[in-house]
């Protein structure tokens, strides 16, 4: 991968850094690195994709339930369902991640651009990868359960 | 007299992040006035009183340094500051930034303590 060696580390930093000091919640993880997450269920994901020396995606799953507690953090109100609020939220949460991510891969991330960031979500879905990507998931641990962040680069 | 605020982000999630940020970081405006894009900031100090504009880069329609430029050509506004709040910390992106007139950038995410840090000497 053209990723940095370190990169699961480098990803855990900067989703740590982001709920730390954005949507105010506790966050751990391994920084273990998962080879796929098969069917997601009763989620939503936000894409947000890479362009430019470096080209991939980064997408940030979160179980529905997760998804509502961060966005409550955020607007500092009690969300009760996925509607545009939690999409858009999520979206800018993976738009921060893939800011980050985008800086550590190539010089300040000046020759890489960042698309705006895109959802999608339901009961019962895939995120496949296509062929000649390597990918990076790694799962975060949060009051409410088990999120993943993933990164799918073109070998290079 | 109070100051009034433009926040220019087209996410909704953060345009009302940052507002709550400034709040907490003491940092009181008299009106917060909010758009999604450039063009609708545009707008928006063509009819507003705004002290100081707080804007994202990445954006649809017309982005942050779009923004700047067209901002620039306009004297009755061109010299309200902007500051930019962006994931971009790219050296040449934010070059731009300053040559179009930028005061200076605050990277996401951002503290509490760095928004009062970066707006508070603004004002």
């Amino acid at each position: 991968m053209s990723a940095p060696p370190d990169i699961n580390e480098k990803i855990v930093e900067c989703v740590s850094e982001i709920f730390n000091s954005m949507v105010m919640m506790d966050v751990s993880s391994s920084g273990e690195n998962l080879s796929s997450l098969g069917e997601i269920k009763d989620s939503i994901t936000a894409v947000v994709g890479l362009a430019g020396t470096h080209r991939g995606v980064v997408a940030v799953h979160l179980p529905n339930r997760i998804a509502r507690a961060v966005t409550s953090n955020f607007l500092g109100t009690e969300i009760e369902e996925i509607n545009e609020e939690v999409r858009d939220a999520v979206g800018e949460l993976a738009n921060m991640v893939g800011g980050n991510i985008k800086t550590m891969l190539s010089d300040n991330g000046a020759d890489i651009d960042l698309s705006m960031p895109s959802t999608i979500g339901g009961d019962s879905y895939f995120f496949e990868k296509p062929h000649d990507v390597d990918t990076v998931i790694v799962p975060f641990d949060v009051p409410d359960g088990t999120f993943h962040v993933e990164l799918q680069m073109a070998r290079q | 007299m109070g100051k009034n605020v433009l926040l220019v982000d087209d996410s909704k999630t953060m345009r009302m992040i940052i507002g709550r940020t400034l709040r907490q970081a003491g940092v009181g405006f008299d009106n917060v006035f909010e758009a999604s894009d450039g063009l609708e900031a545009l707008d928006v100090l063509d009819r507003e009183d705004v002290h100081i504009v707080l804007s994202d880069i990445n954006m649809p329609n017309m982005n942050g340094i779009e923004f700047l430029r067209e901002k620039a050509n306009r004297d009755a506004i061109k010299d309200i500051p902007v500051l930019m709040i962006s994931t971009e910390t790219g050296d040449d992106i934010m070059g731009e930034a300053r040559e179009l007139g930028a005061v200076g950038n605050i990277k996401k995410p951002f503290t509490v303590d760095k928004v009062d840090e970066v707006v508070t000497p603004l004002l």
